[in-house]
């Protein structure tokens, strides 16, 4: 500090006038800086990437056959032109709960459904509406679920994801910012979908279940969102894939 | 010393400092909303309630920056100390906004659950032991506290309640927020997308902190005489060295710190704590005889610390000594107000 240096009482009224000067030319410095932060920061975010939902084409009225399980799904015998029939679509509820409870005393059962459809490439969902309206069983056999077919053991690199945020209810719905969001939507029975890295027989998602297509066990949802690598039997029931994996060939990447 | 709750005044420099500052959050906030989504560009948008969080988070955390980088700004350049003296209301609005951070986050990643909103937050995530997937969010809760804290403690209330040294030390938590809240970002946001944005803002924000801080101790270390404690008498530097109507700080322990000043022809020691609210008193200047604090303007005469009436404050003083061309100060301190003689440069100066 030398005697020539500006001397300024914090908070007197008056600031000397080269202070002054330096101190307007740091208001506009932090201005401008925070501008320039902003729109470099907001503008360069990675594109969510993620899916939607189809409330474009209005709520979709199928018919079909519940195929139960930890995650269900339907078998569809009367569909839409977005959905139709000869088609497996993986039903899902409003926002972080399953629909087990309402779906699972109806396995095997021939219903009538109506919901939104979800959809991020081949990764598809319907969210079943409220009530009698959006499930409901209908008079009549209910047709036969098609023949699972087994495609052996794999061993897959990717990521555990809850499977309604990646397929569109959220963007990002996948990642590790979300990690805590997917646990919470997958402990709510919401279908995990497993995001493989490269595809496998035509296929990037995976339905997940545990080795006797039970619910994924919570030591394999510990690694939602991570990188990892793991082994599993994958099995095909319609067009809908499904990865059977128990905890043990799991690694991180 | 006086423990009265002196409240210092507002002016229009105060709220000139508050004005800008608003401005420049809201400018920021504003940008990013509106102007950066189409230059993003993106095929689908980011959620609306996601971008409004990562405007707030982001927002917070460069706020918080900067909150860090004027301490050794200013003890770098003194140009600086207008801005230091003000920091507070720049806490508590990073704070307000840090909040809206939160607030956007819980009400979209951790809605729509069953769990209630705060046990889904902090339950959701265990995974404590894994460096990528670490629960990221407990490290920005954790920041909030201590933003909270402050933010509650701010006022001038609060500092003459619990005492200049334990006000401080409290608010050296701060640290602590910041590192807190760097590692949220760099385990969430900055793991999950290093985009060009958020690398810039974690290791030019953080980094520009470290160095910044790096720098001024080391500054300080060569503008201070550090003593060793059990020294009687002290050298201080060749008393031309410390400029007119200046002071030099002298370390004695690290918690006794002396102002020297000079006046001319008259050099007298001073502690350096100013009894209001603990200003550094050696980097003020004399102001009409008195040694006056940058802070806020209290007043001491050199020769017995003691500001003059009808004002009451008391400061210690120290005795001085000139041997051989160099000053020497005696590390035992004078009870606060004693009359010191000062000590005088012989005629044509001692240079
Ligand atoms: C209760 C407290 C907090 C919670 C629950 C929380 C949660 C989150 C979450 C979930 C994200 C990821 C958002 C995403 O990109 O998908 C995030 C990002 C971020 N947070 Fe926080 N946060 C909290 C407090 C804070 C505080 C106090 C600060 C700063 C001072 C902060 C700064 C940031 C920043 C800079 C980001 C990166 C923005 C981005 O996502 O691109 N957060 N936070
Ligand atoms: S600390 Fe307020 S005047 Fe010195």
């Amino acid at each position: 500090m030398t005697s020539a240096q500006p001397f300024f009482v914090g908070w007197a009224a008056k600031i000397p006038k080269p202070l002054r000067a330096f101190l307007a030319a740091v208001c506009v410095i932090m201005t401008v800086g925070f501008a320039g932060a902003a729109v470099l920061v907001g503008a360069t975010q990675a594109d969510p990437d993620g899916g939607r939902f189809r409330f474009d084409i209005g709520p979709q009225n199928l018919e079909g056959t519940v195929i139960g399980g930890a995650y269900p799904a339907l078998w569809v015998t009367k569909g839409t032109e977005a959905i139709p029939a000869g088609k497996v679509i993986l039903l899902n509820g409003n926002g972080k709960t399953g629909v087990q409870d309402r779906v699972q005393p109806l396995a095997g059962k021939a219903v009538a459904v109506r919901g939104i459809l979800m959809e991020r490439g081949s990764l598809r969902m319907l969210q079943l509406g409220n009530g009698k309206q959006g499930l409901a069983a209908i008079e009549g056999d209910a047709a036969a679920i098609p023949q699972a077919e087994p495609l052996g053991r794999w061993r897959l690199s990717g990521e555990i994801c809850d499977g309604r945020c990646a397929a569109g209810a959220m963007r990002p719905g996948t990642g590790l910012a979300h990690k805590a969001c997917a646990n919470l939507c997958i402990a709510g029975g919401q279908p995990p979908v497993f995001v493989s890295a490269a595809p496998v027989e035509g296929e990037s998602f995976f339905l997940m279940t545990g080795p006797a297509g039970e619910a994924l066990s919570p030591e394999i949802l510990r690694h939602t969102a991570e990188p990892v690598t793991l082994d599993g039997a994958l099995t095909r029931i319609g067009n809908l894939t499904v990865l059977a994996v128990d905890a043990t060939g799991l690694r991180r990447r | 010393m006086s423990v009265r709750y002196i409240p210092v005044q507002w002016n229009r420099n105060k709220w000139f400092y508050d004005g800008v500052l608003l401005a420049a959050a809201i400018l920021y906030i504003a940008l990013f909303l509106y102007v950066a989504p189409p230059l993003a560009d993106h095929a689908r948008p980011v959620d609306a309630p996601i971008w409004r969080a990562r405007a707030f988070g982001t927002c917070a955390y460069l706020m918080l920056t900067v909150i860090l980088l004027i301490g050794p700004l200013a003890r770098l350049d003194s140009r600086f100390l207008p801005l230091l003296y003000n920091r507070r209301h720049f806490g508590v609005l990073t704070f307000f906004i840090a909040i809206g951070h939160a607030l956007f986050v819980l009400d979209w990643y951790f809605a729509f659950s069953r769990t209630p909103m705060l046990e889904a937050l902090l339950s959701s995530n265990t995974a404590f032991g894994h460096v990528v997937g670490f629960p990221f969010e407990a490290l920005g809760i954790l920041a909030l506290l201590v933003m909270a804290v402050m933010a509650f403690t701010s006022h001038d209330f609060w500092l003459s309640f619990l005492g200049p040294k334990l006000w401080k030390r409290l608010h050296l938590l701060v640290y602590a927020g910041y590192l807190a809240a760097t590692g949220h970002l760099a385990f969430g946001a900055w793991l999950d997308q290093a985009t060009v944005g958020l690398t810039l803002l974690l290791f030019g924000g953080a980094g520009a902190v470290a160095v910044l801080h790096v720098l001024a101790a080391v500054k300080e270390r060569r503008m201070t005489s550090t003593a060793s404690p059990d020294d009687d008498w002290v050298p201080v530097c060749p008393p031309m060295e410390i400029p007119d109507k200046r002071g030099r700080i002298v370390v004695l322990s690290p918690d006794e710190r002396v102002a020297v000043f000079r006046n001319g022809d008259t050099l007298a020691a001073v502690a350096n704590a100013c009894a209001h609210q603990n200003g550094p008193l050696g980097e003020g200047k004399i102001v009409g005889g008195c040694i006056t604090c940058p802070w806020h303007g209290f007043g001491y005469r050199m020769e017995d610390g003691r500001s003059p009436p009808p004002f009451t404050e008391m400061i210690p003083t120290y005795r001085l000594r000139l041997t051989d061309g160099m000053l020497f100060i005696h590390g035992k301190a004078n009870p606060p107000g004693t009359y010191q003689e000062p000590v005088r440069l012989m005629e044509g100066g001692m240079t």
